[in-house]
């Protein structure tokens, strides 16, 4: 054969698969099946789930459909980490194992578990619908497939990276304050809301950022960036977080809600002090009603264990904060300025 | 339970816009989608190139005119030409409408949709989204039907039609989450539920569930299935996994390279060269492969797709995906090294027999999509007129059932029924008789037609595939299914699936054999020629007694006379 590649055969070794095993109708709590299998390098984890499930354990049960990394349905936790059992490389995760060879595979978090490492999507569904993550179009009825907008390539990028969400919940099932409140918006959602307000066809952006800035809503995030970090699509979600909260305090203006009060109220002590005033912080941000309904036992705690911030007279302005009153200025005419070139 | 107005089995492309539609045309109707998988995930999200549609925005002289003959022309003459006209003529609408709705169609200079060159098209005229145009269209079209309150049936598989003498009452289906079997009387139903490709396995581009659910239910049922034997096989799958480089790797300037670095196309398709039509192309690598100009590996033989002169910038924008799936399943990063690639089976042609407005011979059943064959597609199918096909035939189709659907007088499913649906399914996992392992037999189906109804086909060869299918299917009498729970069984799935395939595989091997001359992606080494004597005909099987009974039927022709089908 001409020019023919030498046939080559790739490294093969014996792994285990650990994988998290819970059929609600039979077992009273979840446990793990170790199944030991030969792969070859080259074979990505859902290969080796599809041979464990034809070769070894037909019971063994999890989603997958594309087998390509675009539908979506394989999303699990491998060592820990949620990701895409298609697109991810059994080689590549050896070097991950907290025992040596030995892959720990487990459902994803923050849904309700339906058996082995299949999740309920339906509560992710269900907050699609809560926040619009609809376009309602500017376009008349009359006038629907009769002309298209005119979109600038400018404009178009504002959504590109945000429309190649899979939507496979990898990012909801790292998200941490998910895990503390079921009702929170989450990641995924926060994107395609953000993905449809900056989309010039849209005519509810008001309507889906006041749904957005409610309780459970935008200004829960706590910027850990673990959605982003874990993103498949390499989506840059935070970005997507913030443009929403710039958005809100723009349109809706600071004293809109507690979260968007919350972020006043931290920029006016950094601006004062250089550090936070933690004892007045609630109250600034909800109220002294609110403070004192829903802070008081655990302030009273708090001074019993003598571990109460400092009242705000003593907290003194930190080093240098003439200096850093310079930067902070600057930063935040750069901010603006930057803010005004993108709504040109 | 109360009767649903209209139940659409599937939840692509054609299922959503059938479902939107049909609550357009009349809202007070009772509509369910009905789908195995959360319709986010169907495969439409797979399709990368894009949709043609004549906007003439990138080559101002194009017109529906050119589209509609580079598609009848593409289809070796065996698509329905009235058929055609209303694919092309409704394609710059539909287009329009998904701008309108959200679709985030990348933009021309002008800001208006972009559009680029594509097999077999004289003009640059695929509608696109980089390279993920399906999944934003998936993604737009269930938008806007969560928008619209559509009432979906989540992760339901579809088992059988309940039909009583020729009227149709409904249908049942598995609730994958609980395991049971549930009844959906309806006054109609619409199966949308995609293609059959995947029967090929390992050769196939196609997600693991394109196992033609909807043909096999249709055909079960006595509906007939048309131009089965067509499948079409794409150029450029990976190597390793079959799946799939999108042909806008081609349109963008990609080179196909055998092994001794030449540019072979020049040999099969001087003037379009990479950018000929998809039977075309498959043809010639497998040739060059056959002719042992390939390159060779474990995982079989290829030759090479090269973009390493398109520059990273470019392959960064516009093919990003594609560069990701072949470092994710071929380690193979193609800014600096060329992708191993040989054809794959990627589309089927053939599917439940309709009328251009989703009818089928059953009254109250309709079809569309891939899973239907109107036919548009004919022998061959241009690349960006399958995502075309199902926004274009799902809108028909929804309208059609929705006019249509008071019509028919509800019935009800009675209880006996499902209860033998389900005693059925339970046979399947008791130990005795039952030994067959389903991984086993899906090999062996997809290898025998793999090499004996490929890309080269011939008589003996496929009698060989006949005689196999025909053991497997006796085998599959004795199939087990080990998991024995109820709750979300895929194992069981899994064989309902491997059935759907057997039956379809057969019609598929029967139209082969049956239609002795070459057209399109049929090409028989025996009969190398196309024959418009003899075959310039649909085929038409439907199920009887003895099995596969093969019938025919005109294709409507208008405009345009038989020519020589050369690029």
């Amino acid at each position: 054969m001409t020019g023919a590649l030498e046939l080559h055969t790739e490294e093969k070794r014996d792994i285990t698969l650990r994988v998290f095993r819970f059929n609600p109708q039979v077992d009273s709590k979840p446990y793990f099946d170790d199944y030991t299998i030969q792969i070859e390098k080259g074979i990505t984890v859902l290969r080796s789930l599809n041979y464990i499930k034809e070769h070894v354990d037909a019971s063994v049960s999890f989603r997958a459909f594309c087998q390509a990394g675009i539908c979506g349905s394989c999303g699990m936790r491998i060592n820990g980490i949620s990701k895409l059992a298609c697109t991810t490389q059994v080689w590549d995760e050896l070097s991950k194992c907290r025992e040596a060879g030995i892959i720990k595979i487990e459902p994803l978090r923050n849904m309700p578990l339906i058996k082995d490492l299949i999740v309920d999507m339906d509560p992710l569904v269900e907050k699609m619908k809560q926040y619009s993550n609809w376009i309602e179009t500017r376009m008349p009825e009359s006038e629907i497939g009769k002309k298209e907008f005119l979109v600038s390539e400018e404009e178009f990028r504002k959504y590109d990276k945000a429309t190649d969400c899979i939507l496979c919940a990898s990012c909801v099932s790292e998200c941490t304050i998910l895990r503390a409140h079921k009702e929170y918006v989450s990641p995924a959602v926060l994107l395609k809301s953000y993905r449809m307000n900056v989309d010039g066809r849209d005519a509810i952006h008001d309507v889906r950022l006041g749904e957005l800035v409610k309780d459970h809503g935008v200004w829960d995030c706590t910027h850990c960036y673990r959605c982003q970090e874990t993103c498949v699509k390499h989506i840059p979600i935070m970005e997507a977080i913030h443009g929403i909260r710039e958005d809100a305090i723009e349109v809706r203006g600071v004293r809109d809600t507690s979260g968007a009060k919350h972020a006043e109220a931290f920029m006016e002590d950094i601006e004062k002090k250089g550090k936070l005033v933690e004892a007045t912080l609630p109250i600034r941000t909800n109220g002294v009603a609110w403070t004192l309904q829903n802070l008081l036992p655990m302030a009273i705690k708090m001074i019993l264990k003598r571990r109460t911030p400092p009242p705000p007279p003593l907290v003194k302005p930190a080093k240098g904060m003439k200096k850093f009153r310079e930067m902070f200025r600057e930063m935040t005419e750069h901010v603006r300025a930057e803010q005004k070139s993108h709504k040109k | 339970m109360k009767p649903f107005d209209i139940v659409i089995v599937g939840g692509g492309g054609a299922g959503l816009y059938a479902a939107m539609e049909a609550m357009k045309t009349n809202p007070a109707l009772n509509i369910a989608v009905l789908s195995k998988v959360y319709p986010n995930r169907s495969h439409t999200s797979a399709a990368q190139g894009g949709a043609n549609a004549a906007l003439a925005n990138t080559a101002k002289d194009d017109t529906v005119e050119l589209h509609i003959f580079d598609t009848i022309k593409g289809s070796d003459y065996l698509a329905d030409q009235d058929a055609v006209e209303i694919l092309c003529s409704e394609a710059p609408k539909i287009i329009r409408e998904l701008d309108n709705i959200g679709t985030p169609w990348s933009r021309l200079e002008d800001n208006t949709i972009a559009q680029r060159p594509f097999g077999g098209a004289g003009r640059p005229r695929c509608c696109y989204c980089a390279d993920k145009t399906g999944h934003t269209i998936l993604q737009t079209l269930y938008e806007q039907c969560l928008k619209k309150g559509v009432f979906f049936f989540n992760e339901y598989f579809a088992l059988q039609l309940s039909v009583n003498g020729s009227r149709m009452k409904g249908l049942i289906a598995l609730n994958i989450k609980t395991g049971k079997v549930e009844a959906f009387p309806a006054r109609t139903v619409v199966f949308a539920t995609g293609g059959y490709a995947k029967m090929y396995w390992n050769r196939s581009s196609n997600a693991a569930g394109n196992t033609g659910d909807g043909q096999a239910i249709a055909y079960r049922a006595g509906i007939p299935l048309k131009d089965m034997e067509f499948v079409q096989f794409h150029p450029t799958g990976l190597r390793k996994s079959g799946l799939l480089v999108t042909e806008g790797a081609r349109g963008e300037g990609g080179y196909l390279v055998n092994a001794a670095g030449e540019r072979f196309m020049s040999r099969y398709a001087p003037e379009k060269m990479e950018l000929g039509p998809r039977d075309l192309v498959s043809r010639s690598i497998e040739t060059e492969i056959l002719q042992g100009r390939g390159f060779d590996s474990p995982a079989g033989k290829y030759v090479h797709l090269d973009l390493t002169h398109l520059g990273a910038d470019l392959i960064m924008s516009r093919l990003p995906q594609i560069r990701e799936m072949s470092m994710y399943f071929e380690g193979v990063d193609p800014i600096e090294e060329p992708i191993p690639v040989r054809p794959t089976a990627h589309y089927s042609m053939g599917g439940i027999d309709t009328d251009n407005f989703g009818r089928t011979v059953m009254d109250g059943v309709y079809a569309a999509g891939e899973c239907a064959c109107v036919s548009v597609h004919g022998a061959n199918r241009l690349g960006g007129n399958s995502l075309l096909d199902i926004l274009v035939f799902g809108r028909l189709a929804g309208r059609t059932a929705a006019e249509e659907a008071r019509r028919f007088e509800p019935a009800q499913i009675g209880a006996e029924e499902l209860k033998d649906t389900e005693a059925a399914l339970r046979s399947y996992m008791r130990p005795s008789g039952h030994f067959e392992r389903y991984g086993t037999l899906r090999e062996e189906l997809g290898q025998t037609l793999g090499m004996n109804v490929g890309i080269y086909r011939e008589a003996s060869k496929i009698r060989k595939g006949i005689e196999d299918l025909a053991a497997l299917s006796e085998r599959f009498r004795h199939i087990r299914v080990f998991d024995t729970s109820d709750i979300f069984n895929t194992n069981l799935l899994q064989v309902l699936e491997l059935k759907n395939m057997l039956d379809l595989a057969e019609t598929v091997a029967s139209g082969a054999l049956a239609r002795e001359e070459s057209r399109g992606s049929h090409t028989r080494t025996d009969f190398p020629v196309r024959d418009d004597e003899k075959w310039h005909k649909h085929t038409l099987a439907t199920l009887d007694r003895n099995g596969v009974r093969l019938g025919e039927k005109p294709v409507s022709m208008g405009r345009y006379e038989l020519q020589e089908r050369t690029y």
